[in-house]
């Protein structure tokens, strides 16, 4: 009976207690040291695999790795050209400050038994510089954001989690909208958006930055259904997120540093 | 009274089930993972009724939520209830046979969600999908394996 009652009150009441976060921030990194351990030997096994690659395998990876590198670099270096023309713009029309992203690298190291989320731990913590709230990207596009930070591991929340939801903007006409999570790892859905707005089949949805936790200009997902059913008032649109969320385990966290380029 | 014996092998096989749970799983495929943990939970609870109880069923369901990273205190009234209706039903259980028991133990296994379940619905949780069911039967076809492995544990190291 008392232990019932311990358990309601810490359910109910002191969820969000500093002591009891402390214990779930101290519990990630266990968690994340045991999956270490578990999965010692396969890593091994992997590593083995990866040494006995064969030298021209590897030579034709480099081929391939630095031709990727170069293609990138030059993409870059426009980007960079539009970056400072922006800021030019910007500081002309005397608007918000400069904001500077930096990527830490993580990696997924596990994902969460329970089937009802969608959270995965990745490999870096406080001490690395991850704070909660902070947008994770994949290759391609928004993967999530970090949750709960440990100091060496964090906990992230994926887009596709049925208790997420973020504001995007459609990339070609501009209509904002929230997109939700919809529990399956391939699908996001659009619920409150007008029957007649401007949203087609294979639009692009990007972060739209309001709410301001996720920057604006990210890919998100892409739409790959719209029902509008005569008599409803909102259309119905699923979307396809642009990063495989289920497969490879590299990713980026963004951390935010506000510059003073706004002032010169 | 004698003295307890051996409860090491009670407690290391139920970090044994939470470890399960570590084991990576792919994102779709969560579903089915057999809960070790609870199982072995309920067998200890059968075989030793006077060592095992409610206590030992909070302190691995606060294990659990740690794991998952839940709400701390989620999982810990279902099987706190589950172990209830064990305790009082132990002796009658004990006698039932193979397939008997496993239904026995279904219905536990969804009172144990049930409860979380219905947690998860007053917090504003999202609630496991209906397909949840499919990974309680895959508990039950596992409740012999587990119970005839930790028997031959129990005897072995003589767990009293």
């Amino acid at each position: 009976m008392v232990l019932a009652t311990v358990c309601l009150l810490a359910l109910f009441f002191l969820r969000d207690h500093p002591r009891v976060v402390g214990i779930q921030k101290m519990a990630i990194d266990g968690v994340a040291i045991t999956t270490g351990v578990i999965l010692a030997p396969v890593e091994a096994w992997d590593r083995m695999v990866a040494a006995m690659n064969s030298r021209s395998h590897l030579q034709e990876e480099v081929l391939r790795l630095q031709q990727e590198n170069r293609v990138l670099k030059g993409q870059s270096q426009r980007l960079a050209a539009l970056l400072s023309e922006n800021a030019r713009y910007k500081a002309l029309l005397r608007s918000a400050q400069l904001i500077d992203d930096e990527l830490i690298a993580a990696q997924i190291i596990a994902v969460s038994p329970d089937p009802s989320r969608h959270i995965v731990v990745v490999d870096k913590g406080t001490l690395d510089g991850v704070q909660q709230g902070q947008p994770m990207l994949g290759e391609e596009g928004l993967m999530g954001q970090i949750i709960l930070s440990g100091e060496r591991n964090s906990r992230a929340v994926l887009i596709t989690d049925s208790a997420h939801a973020l504001p995007v903007q459609v990339n070609r006409s501009g209509l904002r909208a929230i997109a939700e999570g919809s529990g399956a790892i391939d699908r996001l859905l659009i619920r409150h958006l007008p029957a007649k707005s401007d949203i087609r089949v294979g639009d692009l949805l990007v972060t739209s930055g309001l709410g301001g936790r996720f920057p604006n200009g990210y890919p998100v997902a892409r739409v790959t259904e719209v029902v509008i059913s005569e008599g409803e008032a909102f259309a119905l649109v699923t979307a396809e997120p642009i990063s495989a969320l289920d497969r490879g385990r590299y990713v980026l966290v963004l951390q935010r540093t506000v510059g003073s380029g706004a002032e010169s | 009274m004698e003295r307890a014996r051996a409860s090491w092998v009670i407690y290391l096989s139920l970090v044994c089930g939470l470890l399960f749970m570590l084991l990576p799983f792919p994102l779709e495929w969560r579903i089915f993972r057999p809960d070790i943990a609870t199982l072995t939970l309920f067998y200890w609870v059968l075989a030793l009724p006077q060592r095992v109880g409610v206590t030992t069923a909070f302190f691995l369901g606060l294990g659990q939520d740690l794991i998952e990273g839940s709400p701390v205190g989620l999982s810990s009234l279902g099987l706190m209830i589950s172990v209830l209706v064990l305790l009082s039903n132990y002796q009658r259980i004990r006698q039932f046979d193979g397939v008997q028991q496993s239904l026995m133990i279904l219905v536990l296994l969804m009172l144990t969600s049930g409860a979380e379940q219905w947690l998860r619905n007053g917090m504003g949780m999202p609630g496991l999908p209906w397909l949840g069911l499919v990974g309680l039967f895959c508990s039950t076809v596992c409740w012999l394996v587990v119970r005839e492995i930790l028997r031959s544990l129990r005897r072995y190291y003589e767990v009293s």
